[in-house]
């Protein structure tokens, strides 16, 4: 199937009219996953299904969900599944549009995951700035408990399960699973060490598995269609169909859904409308949202899943693609970046606390002319200290973007060391 | 200074949809918030006393977290995106903008209380960039003409 | 007896085989054989939090480096703590923490004793690469009644936060903003108040948090360790004395998992005060003859004079008539000679006077607040209570007093004239000038806390020693010698010649302490309940 002949899945009812009322979610098929799960499946059948789907996490780790719902305890007990809707991943709009749009298939998803691993309880944490999004999915809660689909006994099958939505307050740490959990658990957000896994000790000290809202999307298209039939869109250990985030210097930003391994430039060029500027060419993509490393132009034919770009020395991540043309100066973007993870680090583990903010200050006298080239080679050791030493991968999140600009960029980091000033030629800002 | 009575009854409720009181630590912030436009200290002693956990934590939540103010915002409270793609995008020439037309810096507020400006991290918009968020409002695709424009309706 | 021994690991730390109770962690493992693991948050009598990274470690088969605080031994383990890739991270923790944390170790109270400069010396790579703008916080903060805050220097361990949690439960202290400007702090207006303040000074590894009564007072490098108890109540806490130029400096705890963990309560830590106020006695005050004016006079005399109006009293209104206060804030073997000295004279009639504030708290305070009551009531002869001698001696059937080491009259208020009326011969035996030493007819000086051994039983019945840091004040001497002096010119034995002879004379009368000598005591004392050594 080529990405010309797909038709959407994920994204089939977004542009319906009143399309996030149960009423037209039913109308195109909806609920019927939730309806053959509980009524026709044991849990652990629906369990099997998504891990032979192959599903892998669109939240930025992409770790197989059904393995990750495997690490569960089986049998009863109190058990939580937690949709992680905290989107907050630079370059990253995804899990908005199908909580905005189609709120009805996150609640399916989300109700047969809960049913997957013996959850009476799910809930839902919203990034705090969502307000639309929550009234949106408060009010498709409503729906789906007055149409016995959500609460006690859903749909007669004996099956109970209360939908809780949460919302943070404003702190991309949240969107790490054990920090989300101290966030819900009404603490700052600031990650658990880990072993324990959330698998054994998660919220209120219960077997947790926390989830992304578009891989959760999923879970009603493999229940209604079959994983054999889900597995055959992509390849094998990158299968289904993904929401690509496309954004920056194209004419077309916006969502797009293709299976697993569309071509870079593919949707770059014949999707996204190309380049916004005919005069500026593509420059870099960052493929994966803020936090991994940068494909400079000549490395960007490369295949958009999970296991293509690893291999190109990349990730996947969140497909926050990020498009830059050549009016962007490097050592600006990085340093937007590292502002980025100072702000937004918790400030409990020393690398990050004190790295992020040395980034910055570093950074800042580079893009000032006031850098030395001994700067871009602290910039790469100090990646090496704080890489893989922190609590949580916010470390590696920052580390990582930096080592790769001031790698793949060398040249333009050491032009501003010599010649005080861009490399990169501006452009007026396009609005 | 309390949360009112309405407020309260809100709370109350919150309480009982997380099942352990400390969950409903959030809630109750942003509940106050909407009715006050800021939490004062007197509001976090008191849903520290509602809780049942110390001050100190009820304060160390209320400065961890960006959406939480302490002081009060003006009516139009607006926060600019300025993470990587609204960045080249444009949002650091929106803001000068802002910034001149309505004769305050980022972080400050207007006089008469109409204007607050503060740049905050990326709000998942990336797609609609330039962008920024006015109170719970989105406001996408911005241009100087729009963002004049919505100026103007903000009264 | 059952075997309860947990099963043990064996595993590898820097080629070094270790073996461990099952679920050690690899900090304490390593211990056992004296290696060094680096650390600021870990702290074995607190949660772990896992967040200053000093401790990583690097573990074969694991990809990444481990922190030792949390990552428990297992049977096979291979870790290495000085390997290129656990160095480069502890290096870069030291050099990650020192770029905001400000140049204060010359104006600084923790320097010589601060983790982060011998971390800094031990770990660090000698220079710092940064060069930019510190990040500043409000310094010399008044957090609390005892405690001085400085945001500056503050690495953000957290183990003050966990104490307030963990230990005190007062939940003063929290953790505000985030990022670089995470900072510690208590809730607007509200204090770090607490009964165990201090303890945050002793846990904070630098000198973020430090006691306003040590400020700037003594570099510690100076200070002499003297370990001996506190004498602010009955719990007897292990501390250390720092000393200097003949005086207490500060008072800070010794670990004793038996009696006070690693914890002592502010008004035990800063009880050295206590002793250096008020007038001391220095010299022995008596009269040189029967109703005369008393005079600063040689102790010998002192002892002559008692010892002849004692016997001289006895004689003509009967032994009984002799009678003791003794003092829970004396030692066994002060309290042992007190009532040597009264059996000598006749007598059997001693009071001991009870002392008690407040309530026992349920961590390491007591009301009672001597150190030593148990050893009064151990020794035998607290057979009356303050009352009842007082009736006794205005009734007259109490015509001659020996008082150590309380102000008897002081504490009777408006009956202490008529007291001292009945009273034909008042002696004291005091380290202060005190109504009562004032109202004596001899007064003889003892040691003040810090200037004598002396061993102590606490309420848990735990005999522990009070040691010597200071000269002692004059002419003070522990007091059994003086009642042993006096006693000796009634019959009584000779007068033993030191600390050590004197805790076997008192031993040697008291059944429960009859097997013990003073080098059994050790600097953690010994249960007197549980089996002696020797016996059966």
């Amino acid at each position: 199937m080529t990405s010309q002949e797909y038709r959407p899945l994920l994204l089939k009812n977004i542009h319906r009219p009143d399309s996030t009322s149960l009423s037209a979610y039913r109308e195109s098929g909806g609920y019927k996953a939730l309806e053959r799960a509980v009524k026709e499946m044991t849990p652990e059948q629906v369990l099997e299904e998504v891990k032979a789907s192959g599903l892998r996490g669109r939240g930025g780790a992409g770790f197989p969900t059904g393995m990750k719902w495997g690490f569960l305890p089986k049998g009863p007990g109190e058990k939580y599944l937690v949709l992680n809707a905290d989107e907050s991943e630079p370059g990253t709009f995804k899990d908005r549009l199908l909580m905005e749009r189609d709120p009805h298939l996150v609640l399916e998803g989300f109700l047969i995951g809960c049913y997957a691993v013996g959850c009476s309880r799910g809930y839902i944490y919203i990034r705090g700035e969502f307000v639309e999004g929550w009234r949106i999915l408060l009010k498709a809660v409503e729906e789906a408990r007055a149409a016995n689909l959500a609460g006690k006994n859903i749909l007669g099958s004996g099956f109970d399960c209360e939908i809780v939505i949460y919302r943070g307050a404003g702190a991309y740490i949240c969107g790490e699973e054990t920090a989300l959990l101290e966030s819900l658990e009404g603490k700052r957000g600031m990650p658990r060490l880990k072993p324990p896994f959330p698998a054994q000790v998660g919220l209120y000290g219960k077997p947790t598995s926390v989830n992304n809202v578009e891989t959760i999307a999923n879970v009603p298209l493999i229940v209604e269609m079959g994983s054999t039939w889900y597995a055959g869109i992509g390849r094998p250990k990158n299968t289904g169909p993904k929401l690509y985030c496309v954004s920056g210097h194209v004419r077309k930003p916006g969502v797009y859904e293709f299976p697993l391994g569309i071509p870079l430039k593919e949707l770059i060029f014949e999707h996204a409308g190309g380049l916004l500027r005919e005069t500026r060419p593509l420059k870099a993509v960052i493929p994966g949202g803020s936090s991994v490393p940068i494909l400079p132009a000549e490395k960007c034919d490369v295949l958009m899943d999970f296991d293509s770009l690893a291999a190109a020395g990349t990730m996947l991540g969140s497909a926050g693609v990020i498009v830059l043309d050549d009016s962007v100066c490097m050592v600006d973007a990085l340093l937007n970046l590292a502002r980025f993870y100072a702000h937004e680090s918790c400030g409990q583990c020393t690398p990050c606390r004190e790295g992020c903010g040395w980034y910055v200050q570093i950074l800042e006298r580079l893009e000032k002319g006031e850098g030395r080239t001994s700067d871009l080679d602290l910039l790469l050791d100090l990646s090496d200290r704080i890489q893989g030493n922190t609590i949580c991968p916010l470390g590696d999140a920052v580390a990582m973007p930096v080592r790769s600009y001031v790698t793949v960029f060398r040249d333009e980091f050491q032009y501003h060391v010599d010649h005080k000033k861009c490399l990169a030629e501006p452009a007026p800002a396009p609005i | 200074m309390i949360p009112s009575k309405a407020t309260q009854l809100q709370i109350d409720a919150a309480i009982q949809e997380y099942g352990q009181a400390r969950s409903a630590l959030l809630a109750a912030l942003h509940l106050i918030q909407q009715e006050r436009g800021y939490i004062a200290v007197e509001d976090q002693a008191w849903v520290a006393t509602r809780l049942d956990l110390p001050p100190a934590e009820v304060a160390g939540v209320v400065s961890f977290y960006t959406m939480f103010r302490t002081k009060p915002p003006g009516r139009h409270h607006i926060q600019v995106c300025r993470t990587l793609t609204c960045q080249i995008r444009g949002c650091r020439e929106l803001v000068k903008h802002l910034e001149k037309k309505l004769g305050i810096r980022d972080g400050g507020m207007t006089d008469d209380g109409r204007y607050s400006l503060i740049t905050v991290e990326c709000l998942g918009s990336c797609g609609t960039a330039p962008m920024m968020q006015v109170n719970d409002d989105y406001h996408e695709n911005l241009t100087v003409e729009r963002l004049d424009a919505l100026l103007e309706s903000m009264k | 007896m059952a075997d309860s021994t947990p099963e043990q690991v064996t595993l590898t730390i820097d080629s070094q085989t270790v073996t461990v109770p099952a679920g050690t962690n690899l900090i304490e493992a390593a211990r056992t054989v004296g290696i060094e693991i680096p650390h600021f948050c870990y702290h074995p009598r607190l949660t772990i939090a896992g967040n200053c990274r000093m401790c990583l470690v690097d573990i074969e088969k694991m990809p990444k480096n481990q922190i030792a605080c949390s990552t428990r031994a297992a049977a096979g383990m291979i870790v290495r703590t000085r390997s290129d890739k656990a160095m480069k991270a502890r290096q870069g923790v030291m050099e990650f923490l020192l770029i905001n944390h400000p140049l204060d170790c010359p104006i600084c109270d923790q320097a010589g004793e601060c983790v982060l400069q011998e971390f800094s010396y031990h770990y660090g790579t000698g220079g710092s690469r940064f060069e930019g703008q510190k990040v500043h916080h409000d310094k010399n903060v008044d957090l609390g009644p005892h405690i001085v805050f400085d945001g500056e220097r503050c690495i953000k361990c957290t183990r003050c936060i966990r104490f307030c949690e963990e230990v005190t439960h007062t939940h003063e202290l929290g953790l505000f903003s985030r990022g670089d400007h995470t900072i510690i702090g208590t809730f607007p207006g509200r204090q770090l108040d607490n009964a165990y303040s201090g303890c945050t000074a002793d846990i904070c590894p630098v000198g973020a948090l430090t006691v306003k009564e040590f400020r700037f007072k003594q570099r510690v490098w100076f200070l002499r360790n003297t370990p001996s108890i506190c004498a602010g109540c009955a719990r007897g806490c292990n501390v250390n004395l720092g000393i200097n130029e003949d005086r207490i400096w500060r008072i800070t705890p010794r670990d004793n998992d038996a009696v006070n963990q690693s914890w002592i309560c502010d008004e035990g830590r800063l009880s050295y005060q206590t002793y250096q106020q008020g007038e001391r006695l220095g010299r022995a005050l008596g009269s040189a003859a029967a109703g005369g004016a008393t005079r600063e006079i040689l102790a010998g005399s002192g002892y002559e004079q008692a010892a002849a109006t004692l016997g001289e009293i006895a004689r003509k209104h009967g032994g009984a008539t002799v009678a003791g206060v003794t003092s829970g804030h004396a030692s066994v073997e002060e309290q042992a000679a007190l009532k040597e000295l009264i059996e000598r004279a006749g007598g059997s009639r001693i009071a001991l006077p009870i002392h008690e504030r407040g309530d026992d708290d349920a961590l390491l305070i007591r009301k009672d607040k001597t150190v030593n009551a148990v050893g009064a009531r151990l020794v035998g002869g607290a057979n009356c209570t303050a009352e009842e001698l007082l009736t006794a001696i205005k009734t007259g059937k109490v015509r001659a007093l020996v008082v150590l080491r309380e102000d008897f009259l002081g504490e009777l208020g408006a009956q202490a004239m008529a007291a001292r009326g009945a009273l034909d011969f008042l002696m004291t035996l005091d380290w202060r000038v005190t109504p009562t030493v004032k109202a004596s007819d001899v007064a003889l000086p003892l040691c003040a806390y810090g200037e004598m051994d002396g061993s102590v039983i606490n309420f848990q019945g735990r005999i522990q020693l009070l040691r010597p840091g200071l000269t002692a004040y004059e002419e003070s001497d522990p007091a059994w010698k003086p009642l042993l002096e006096i006693a000796s010119r009634l019959g009584g034995a000779a007068v033993p010649k030191n600390f050590r002879e004197a805790f076997r004379w008192a031993a040697s009368r008291i059944p429960e302490l009859s097997h013990l000598d003073t080098p059994a005591l050790g600097k953690y004392g010994v249960s007197l309940e549980s089996p002696a050594p020797g016996r059966a």
